[in-house]
């Protein structure tokens, strides 16, 4: 046998061996550059200095990370951050379950019903964020006129200048977005709950509010759990529509930790700020993922 | 091979065997469908990519109707172009530029309207007269410094143009971001056409004794103010009865709030006095707190480079700001420029200070473009007069054409840069209606082609001239954009009710903080560049300098 053929063969061999590496190589790399090459840069970039207006990557030791601490800005976006999430996801819930329970027996128009409630879902967070723009920015959009003429005086609210309308304004538009997400998640667990648990209570004389507190709720419970885990992680990375709506003002009244992560890296170019901002950031929300996991794990119904 | 191997191997056969037999997937069949696969993408570029291409191509050379007057300026620039005369800067760009003919050139161009101009007119045209393609990259202006500092720091050569606001210039000059120009200038320019430019802009791509650009976008604010009631008889005798002066067009800013606020107790709700571009984020804070900061007195930095915006005129400054949001159009806080063209376009403002496209769109001569669609006809054409911004306007931010120093075609990039920016070609891409290149040139504000767009197109050609004789840079040193950032959160902060006095304090604390982190030492070096150039301050503008352009 010739010597080409030979080590055809080998490589047929050694390739025929380790066939399954070869299949998941492709994925691999590219995960290994798309995610852990930047990763591990990430971390260089923490302890250096990398800022388009100062020159140089001289290493700075924990600086990047005292300046952001220092930075009353920063503190008061991850107030702003854990006062919108907790307020957008607690209506979400409270509304999406409503409209669960509203939806859950069927009725004429149900379906269309149900298919016009989830249409936001597939908006993007920037249409929705200009959307509500229009709406209630002045003079154009019309939230004030209406509401002049419902209420019968001048109505003059600066819905995306002035607090608290620009968190109102917020919160509607967020909220307006992911009901439906709460309301899909938690229809489908309330589908899920046996029948036969109402039965039994109705036998029993239950009346309706104790058989929701007593069987919907514990049985919905892992459902809720994954719902709030969903939303919770979405909305603390808020940014689309403070960047459309409010731009982050008046001030910095309304910055978010992702807007005020945005700021500091592109539009400041204080790259390697934000990178240690965004690990501060990664941690916080780590934190708060593994316990709402480990609480989603332990839901059971009850 | 060991046995444990063998058994494997046969094992593997056996099994391919049998799913083949079955016509099921096997390892050969995978590995066969993935190589047709692979073939066919292969295959698919090769289709692809001249649908791509052509997709993404720049639209055919847009000229305009020939009789009209942009259509004889365009003429008048293919003929500057292709005929000469031999020493004009075009004809020596154009002519040099043929030894690259097939070269492409990558271009940065902040995207949307102001990306329209390589694409429908000078790209095709500098394609048909060199044979060099162009290949316009849109940035949203952020990136068009961002993107280019990261390719710069990558070693790509992605790009040969850049698109630069004036003020990052000393950045990008230190980074070794962009070339200097003054080897290509000294063997293919014409030198007069430097000296046409405007004496406030001429000097902006210059740093550190060399020229890092060419100037290329006048972005001067001026005063827009509605004539009809400015003239209306029972209106000026109201005035002239109730402050004993005439009812004009304001020269100091608190004559600007007092005429609004005249203006919109006698018209409102059908015209207010004025409107201002005052959205959080929208540039129109900056602009406007630094023009009557410095027309004010107020000083940027002292001479231990603390910021001065903790003084008496920064709370002059608020003070009259505030009293003219009072005067202004509801919302006039939550509006952005565009929401701003539409109220004064629809009639519902008297008095707008903004960039030079508002002259253009007013005479309704902007909306002859279909991109510009989203900008609503004019009812107040005819009805415009035009009058220099109260005390010292600015000069907002406006664009250099700076050369990459990574360009892997320098000079063919160059030559572009000087053909574009030339005066007859320059003339002609100011005169687009879809542009926002705005005139910079003494031959741009003394040409009768541009004075024909539209009837009152002299009156606001000298208004624009005049602004620039008095008008004020915007802050060109390393940290700008940190600096402007801490002035639009004052404004908005203070517009949302917070103490002006705590406003400015916080805003002067931040930029110490920006000063400290480049380098006090550094920043005054920079600061006391900036303060050379004309403009840089209400003492220092082209007119107390003597260098005024009288019309």
């Amino acid at each position: 046998m010739s010597a080409p053929a030979t080590r055809f063969d080998a490589l047929s061999e050694w390739s025929d061996r380790h066939f399954k590496w070869l299949l998941v190589a492709p994925a691999v790399l590219l995960i290994l550059a798309l995610s852990v090459y930047p990763l591990l840069f990430s971390v260089w970039v923490l302890f250096v200095n990398y800022d388009f207006t100062v020159p140089g990557h001289g290493f700075v030791g924990l600086r990047n990370f005292t300046r952001v601490l220092a930075d009353p800005v920063a503190r008061w976006s991850l107030w702003v951050t854990i006062l919108l999430s907790t307020i957008n996801v607690t209506i979400e819930f409270l509304l999406g379950l409503a409209l669960a329970l509203a939806m859950v027996k069927s009725f004429r128009g149900r379906g269309l019903i149900m298919s016009l409630l989830i249409i936001p879902l597939f908006i993007s967070p920037v249409i929705v964020g200009q959307a509500w723009a229009l709406l209630l920015q002045r003079p154009f959009g019309p939230t004030n006129y209406v509401l002049s003429q419902i209420l019968g005086f001048e109505v003059t609210i600066g819905w995306l200048t002035q607090a608290p309308w620009n968190f109102i304004a917020l919160v509607l538009a967020d909220v307006w977005q992911w009901t439906p997400f709460m309301f899909v998640i938690l229809l489908a667990g309330l589908t899920a709950i046996p029948p036969n648990l109402y039965e039994a209570a109705e036998l029993d004389g239950v009346d309706g509010w104790r058989a929701f507190w007593w069987i919907t709720l514990p049985q919905l419970g892992p459902m809720i759990m994954l719902a709030i885990t969903f939303r919770i992680l979405d909305a603390v990375r808020l940014f689309d529509t403070i960047f459309v709506m409010t731009g982050g003002g008046p001030g910095t009244n309304t910055y978010s930790s992702s807007f005020y992560l945005y700021t500091l890296g592109f539009t400041q170019f204080h790259l390697s700020e934000a990178t240690a901002g965004a690990w501060m950031f990664l941690v916080i929300t780590a934190i708060l993922i593994t316990f709402l996991v480990r609480r989603l794990l332990k839901a059971e119904p009850t | 091979m060991n046995d444990r191997e063998k058994r494997d191997f046969q094992a593997g056969l056996n099994a391919e065997i049998d799913a083949w037999l079955k016509g099921e997937n096997t390892r050969r069949s995978f590995i066969k469908k993935f190589g047709l696969m692979t073939g066919l993408l292969a295959t698919s570029g090769g289709i692809l990519s001249p649908w791509a291409e052509n997709a993404l191509a720049q639209a055919a050379v847009d000229l305009a109707d020939p009789a009209s007057p942009l259509g004889k300026a365009q003429a008048a620039a293919m003929k500057a172009s292709t005929e000469g005369p031999a020493d004009g800067s075009a004809y020596r760009a154009a002519q040099a530029a043929k030894q690259f003919t097939g070269a492409t050139l990558n271009m940065t161009y902040e995207a949307g309207l102001q990306a329209l101009d390589p694409r429908n007119f000078s790209g095709p045209v500098w394609e048909q007269l060199t044979g060099i393609k162009s290949n316009v990259v849109e940035l949203s202006n952020p990136d068009q410094y961002s993107k280019a500092v990261a390719e710069h720091i990558a070693g790509s050569g992605a790009y040969d143009v850049l698109d630069i606001s004036p003020a990052w210039t000393p950045s990008l000059a230190d980074g070794g971001v962009i070339a200097p120009l003054d080897d290509y200038i000294a063997k293919y320019m014409n030198q007069a056409d430097l000296d046409d430019v405007h004496p406030l802009y001429k000097a902006l791509p210059t740093y550190k004794g060399k020229i890092w650009g060419f100037f290329d976008d006048g972005d001067m604010f001026a005063l827009y103010y509605r004539k009809d009631i400015f003239e209306d008889a029972k209106l000026k005798e109201a005035y002239q009865a109730k402050f004993s002066k005439a009812l004009e067009p304001p020269k100091t800013w608190e004559d600007y709030a007092q005429v609004a606020q005249f203006i919109t107790d006698n018209l409102a709700p059908n015209v207010y006095g004025a409107g201002h571009f005052r959205k959080a984020g929208s540039p129109g804070n900056q602009f406007d707190f630094l023009q009557q900061y410095r027309a004010n007195g107020g000083i940027l930095f002292s001479d231990d480079m603390k910021a001065g915006l903790n003084s008496d005129a920064g709370m002059k400054t608020l003070t009259n700001m505030l009293a003219a949001n009072a005067a202004s159009i509801p919302g006039n806080n939550e509006l952005d420029a565009v929401s701003l063209w539409a109220a004064f376009l629809q009639g519902k403002v008297a008095m707008i200070y903004s960039w030079p496209p508002t002259g253009r769109m007013a005479a309704n001569y902007s909306q002859s473009a279909k991109a510009i669609n989203f900008i609503p006809q004019s009812s107040i054409a005819g009805k415009v007069g035009y009058a220099v911004v109260p005390g010292n306007p600015e000069h907002a931010t406006g664009y250099n054409k700076a050369l990459s120093a990574d360009s892997k075609n320098a000079e063919a990039a160059y030559l572009f840069m000087q053909w574009v920016t030339s005066p007859p070609v320059s003339l002609a891409r100011v005169m687009l209606p879809y542009a926002l290149r705005d005139p910079y040139r003494l031959s741009h504000f003394k040409s009768d082609l541009y004075g024909e767009l539209f009837p009152s197109a002299k009156e606001y050609l000298i208004n624009l001239n005049n602004s620039a004789n008095v008008g004020l840079l915007d802050i060109i040193m390393p940290g700008a954009q940190d600096y402007f950032l801490s002035l639009d959160r004052m404004c908005t902060s203070v517009w949302a009710g917070t103490d002006p006095k705590a406003a400015l304090e916080t805003a002067a604390a931040e930029w110490d903080q920006t000063t400290d982190r480049l380098g006090v030492d550094q920043q005054k070096a920079f600061y006391t560049e900036f303060k050379k150039l004309p403009g840089a301050s209400a003492d220092n503008t082209v007119e107390k300098l003597g260098l005024a352009v009288k019309l």
